[in-house]
């Protein structure tokens, strides 16, 4: 239980939660009344992929946000979802809705079983083992050509029978607004309960949180495991769009770090930071690719760079504390704990909660 | 820049930005602040045409090849007063050897730049989901390197490969020569190996199939996937065999790595042929007298008298200080196809009219090219053939089909 | 599988093995010194051979006579990243903020090198290069061979650093326990930076060794990033020995599967190996007690 002194500011943490939904909801209603507004089939072509990206970006953050573990492997999950929705949607004939909830499933139970191997090292032995994931999976699809079609890739029916490309991605602009929607709400949700909780004792402390009693193991094979499913959705979403899977483009590691370098741009432990992240990095890099033919790359590399030893706690943790530095102290240094930045509700309240046992 | 000898110098840059009105404009930014150019089909207005190719990433360097074909093009027909009195102006997006960023150029050139046509890009990968854009919207997609068979099963009114063959027939002269050989010379087993990837193997097994049908054995055939970084291993199982005939389904640094290997083993069939390699002028710097031999398929040849290659020779001779090679040639090409179907049809807008006339055109005619006459089937496959090089005392002759205009030298084993 | 066939893919496995080695040994040294993963390893690799084939075309030098110029300046070149970039990263994170800065270091290399020279493929052709003589009935091509003679006096050079320098010594400290070894007087500061400048300057003999035996492009060094970290796992991370036993069990095996089943199984190795040692011995095979926790 909080104690006393910290109920305020535990309550006003809770009631930022309560007004994200509504934000969220926000959100999404604007995605996807947009198309209505933008009527160039460009501009939708990008629509759908920023909101992909919002999509791919948020639900990283399920895992990376708050455990603190990084994945440069989340790509290979999205192959594995548009590979697995188009050879269901092959064998069920059709039926790509089939093939969509059967691939969140199978990618959740799948992504449990690695999360099991892959979670028991940490660091920098992680994220070299959830780099091999992706170059596995893309072996595995250019070399079981009988399954996948190899390196000439695979067709893969439509989500919906929309005629012209410029509805076809007004459409698939609502369908991934909403699944953004879907996942922000779970990953806001989860920043509430005690789940999240536990996840975040990972990330603060795990040695602590598991002499404490957390499971850390299953919880953080959870949160993978969560945050692969939805990856994988998208993917399969992806491949629906596209009519077409190739198995270098859904296997690439650059697409991985991007999602990383969208969320760490935003801000890896808010709800916004992904979103917000994606909004940025996605224009920009089309931008540099258009004006700056030869330089795009140096460009964007030397961005990127910029980004991680500059504001490395992304833009929303700098906006918050730039903002509560004006405002008066929000208690006295010793409800404090003495060393929490002021304005940074996730943190606040965590020594606390460790310290006065949260358990499941 | 001394030391990279292909590179163009400041100089001549700057040479080939002010050939003509065909100028190349680096491609407008995504903010949209220039609103969508409906260009009013007025005599002396430029004709546009939107390009999005490879000139970074894995397929850079024949993405600018094909960049030379193009801008050589433009320079040519502005100079020669343009199309229908009008000036050609093309307009480049880079899309990274990305499947992704390929469609979305596309998209762009069609929906925001309002193009009146399209060129196509580089390589089958790119080419099959650029295609399905251009169909959607109705416009002739004329493409210079979407040769695998993949590209051609998808059922598109729209697309035409702008080169002699499709993949799996780019060895059919060579396939042709090795069976007609007596009892007594013909080789009996063959070993293939290939690269994963469409175009490569539809080359590869092309040939593989028609010796395999004529009673030589296959007695090995490997397939590597593109990232493969050493290829000793793969030749050494190959060289195991001792095979007469060896067939690569190559592109560059595979047919390098694989060649240079078998030296190594020791391995010199009479017959040894990879595709693409053997054609960029790299491969001499990277194989040195290990060339000579070696067989492979090209669609153009300089020395060719088709009418219209001794022009395009001189004029890229004096426009880039080099030789031509396949890659600009076949940009040059498509460019051709187009310029003959809109001066027939007479109008060169992205209206459906406009663009289903041209296309219906493409399909009916034969058009003058500079790697000869070229003519379409109805799903965009072109009806002639490729011929075979052979690099021969350190120069590359034409070798099959004997006996006709193209050849240049006779056909030769390795020792 | 014919037996000389088996002979001669151990023969290049050990070979490649080698190589695989040397590149592998710079990783080493970056995760050891400053528990970083460094992403842009193969890039600088690429880098290096680009500058060898420069030199080469420039200078008709033979490319192991660049070393001399390309060695030191890779390894002030290493000192000058880790001081100026990788030094600013904070505690907390680094592992991420670490792949992340070294991811954008390998594109800013990437898109530098495709900016100056173009993506035309490159390659040095050696005179020996594509000699061989015979052992064992297998034939043993002189280009590898002097990759793996270089690799080998490279991680010697290396080894006698680490055990027999006051330097090696303070490095070794380094690695092992930072905040110990300072109490007992190391600058660990400098010799972080050291460090990390000789993991470049290995970079700067892999480069030299790739651009014989193979032809490169600027976005080829995506291909080896997986293979080098599966290598530094499987051997423990910030063990240089152990890298350099890994590569070679690794090449060996990559080598026999490729020409026992297929190339496509043969990629698969590196991270089958990968999997076990998370399964039954996440510390690596060969490596000291610096991986899990680090």
């Amino acid at each position: 239980m909080p104690s006393a002194s910290e109920r305020p500011r535990w309550q006003a943490v809770a009631r930022a939660r309560r007004w994200n939904y509504a934000g969220i909801v926000a959100l999404v209603a604007v995605l996807c009344a947009a198309p209505v507004m933008v009527t160039a089939s460009y501009y939708r072509y990008a629509g759908v992929l920023l909101v992909m990206y919002m999509v791919l970006a948020t639900s990283w953050n399920l895992v990376g946000g708050f455990t603190g573990y990084v994945s440069l492997g989340h790509v290979a999950f999205f192959g594995f979802g548009a590979y697995c929705t188009g050879i269901l949607a092959d064998e069920t004939q059709g039926s790509v809705i089939l093939a969509l909830a059967a691939t969140f499933g199978i990618t959740t139970v799948g992504a449990a079983l690695i999360g099991v191997v892959a979670l028991r090292v940490r660091g920098a032995s992680f994220v070299i083992v959830t780099i091999a994931l992706v170059y596995m999976g893309s072996l595995l699809a250019q070399g079981m050509r009988s399954v996948t079609g190899g390196s000439s890739g695979l067709d893969i029916a439509p989500l919906f029978t929309v005629s012209g490309r410029a509805s076809r991605h007004a459409a698939y602009i609502v369908t991934f607004a909403v699944l953004l929607g879907i996942v922000m709400a779970l990953w806001n949700f989860l920043d509430g309960t005690k789940f999240g909780m536990g996840l975040k004792a990972v990330r603060e402390d795990e040695d602590r949180a598991r002499s404490l009693g957390v499971d850390t193991t299953a919880f953080k094979v959870a949160a993978f495991a969560l945050s692969a499913a939805f990856v994988s959705l998208a993917g399969g979403l992806y491949a629906t769009w596209t009519g077409f899977i190739d198995p270098i483009f859904v296997f690439s590691v650059q697409i991985s770090a991007q999602i990383v370098l969208m969320t760490l741009l935003g801000g890896m432990r808010s709800l916004w930071g992904p979103v917000l992240g994606a909004a940025v990095i996605v224009p920009s890099s089309e931008f540099f690719l258009v004006n700056l033919p030869r330089m795009h790359l140096v460009t964007m590399g030397v961005l990127l760079g910029a980004v991680v030893l500059l504001m490395p706690d992304g833009i929303i943790p700098s906006l918050r504390a730039a903002n509560s530095r004006r405002r008066p102290p929000a208690a006295s240094i010793r409800e404090d704990g003495g060393s929490v930045a002021a304005g940074d509700p996730d943190s606040a309240g965590e020594p606390a909660l460790i310290a006065n046992g949260a358990t499941p | 820049m001394p030391f990279a000898p292909r590179l163009t110098t400041d100089r001549r840059r700057l040479r080939r930005w002010a050939i003509g009105t065909g100028v190349l404009i680096g491609a407008l930014p995504v903010a949209g602040l220039t609103a969508a150019t409906t260009v009013p089909d007025d005599a002396g207005e430029p004709i546009r045409i939107g390009v999005s190719l490879p000139l970074t990433g894995d397929f850079s360097e024949p993405g600018e090849g094909i960049q030379q074909g193009y801008d050589l093009w433009a320079a040519d027909v502005n100079a020669a007063g343009g199309i229908l009195g009008r000036p050609v102006e093309l307009i480049y997006r880079d899309d990274a050897s990305d499947v992704n960023k390929v469609v979305s150029d596309y998209e762009q050139l069609i929906s925001v730049e309002d193009v009146d046509f399209v060129f196509g890009p580089f390589s089958s990968r790119l080419v099959i989901p650029a295609s399905e854009v251009a169909e959607d919207e109705q416009m002739v997609f004329l493409e210079p390197a979407g040769a695998a068979p993949e590209v051609f099963e998808r059922g598109l009114e729209f697309l035409f490969y702008a080169a002699p063959a499709v993949a799996d027939e780019h060895y059919d002269y060579l396939a042709d020569y090795l069976t007609a050989l007596p009892e007594g010379e013909r080789p009996e087993t063959v070993a293939v190996a290939s690269m994963d990837d469409p175009f490569a193997q539809g080359t590869a097994y092309g040939l593989r199939d028609q010796l395999a049908e004529a009673g030589i054995e296959v007695v090995a055939d490997e397939v590597y996937p593109p990232g493969t970084t050493d290829y000793s291993n793969i030749a050494a199982k190959i060289a195991d065999t001792d095979a007469d005939v060896f067939v690569g389904g190559t592109q560059f640094e595979d047919a390098v790595g694989l060649l240079r290997a078998f030296e190594e083993l020791g391995y010199r069939p009479p017959y040894m042929a990879f595709s693409t390699g053997p054609t960029l002028p790299e491969f001499t710097e990277a194989v040195g007298d290990a060339r000579n031999g070696i067989l492979s398929p090209v669609g153009w040849s300089q020395e060719a008298t088709f009418e219209s290659n001794p022009e395009f020779v001189a004029s890229f001779q004096e426009t880039f200080d080099t030789d031509p090679h396949e890659d600009a040639a076949n940009g040059y090409t498509v460019g051709q196809v187009l310029n003959q179907a809109v001066e027939a049809v007479g109008c060169a807008d992205s209206s459906e009219e406009c663009q289903t006339s041209v296309r219906d055109f493409i399909r009916d005619n034969e058009f003058v090219t500079v790697v000869g006459p070229l003519s379409f089937d109805e799903a965009g496959r072109p009806e002639q053939a490729h011929m075979i090089q052979q690099w021969i005392d350190g120069e590359v002759e034409i070798v099959l089909p004997a006996g006709s205009d193209v050849q240049t030298a006779e056909l030769i084993t390795r020792d | 599988m014919t037996r000389s066939l088996f002979v001669q893919a151990i023969v290049f496995g050990v070979l490649t093995g080698g190589v695989y080695a040397l590149m592998a040994s710079g990783l080493s040294l970056y995760f050891g010194v400053m528990r970083i993963v460094q992403i842009a390893h193969p890039a600088f690799l690429f880098l290096g051979a680009y500058l060898t084939y420069s030199l080469h075309n420039a200078l008709g030098w033979d490319p192991l006579l660049t070393l001399p110029i390309t060695v030191p300046a890779f390894f002030l070149i290493g000192v000058a990243v880790q001081r100026l970039l990788l030094a600013r990263l904070r505690d907390e994170n680094r592992a991420m903020m670490s792949v992340l800065l070294t991811f954008s270091i390998a594109v800013v290399v990437e898109g530098t090198l495709s900016a100056i020279y173009t993506g035309s493929y490159r390659s040095i052709n050696l005179d020996y290069a594509s000699k061989s003589f015979e052992l064992f009935g297998a034939r043993v091509p002189y280009d590898r061979l002097i990759g793996l003679a270089v690799a080998g006096l490279t991680l010697l050079a290396l080894f006698s650093i680490l055990k027999y320098t006051r330097y090696g010594r303070a490095l070794r400290a380094t690695m092992q326990h930072r905040d110990a070894a300072r109490l007992v007087g190391v600058d660990t500061e400098r010799v972080t930076a050291v460090g990390f400048g000789i993991g470049l300057a290995t970079a700067a003999v892999g480069g030299a060794v790739l651009s014989i035996i193979t032809t490169f492009f600027p976005s080829g060094h995506w291909e080896w990033i997986a293979k080098l970290m599966a290598i530094i796992v499987v051997g423990g991370l910030g063990s240089v020995g152990g890298a350099a036993l890994a590569a070679l069990v690794l090449g060996v095996t990559e080598a026999v599967v490729q020409v026992w089943l297929s190339p496509v199984w043969a990629g698969m190795v590196f991270y089958l190996f990968l999997f076990l040692t998370l399964i039954f011995r996440p510390q690596g095979f060969f490596g000291g007690r610096l991986a899990q926790r680090f």
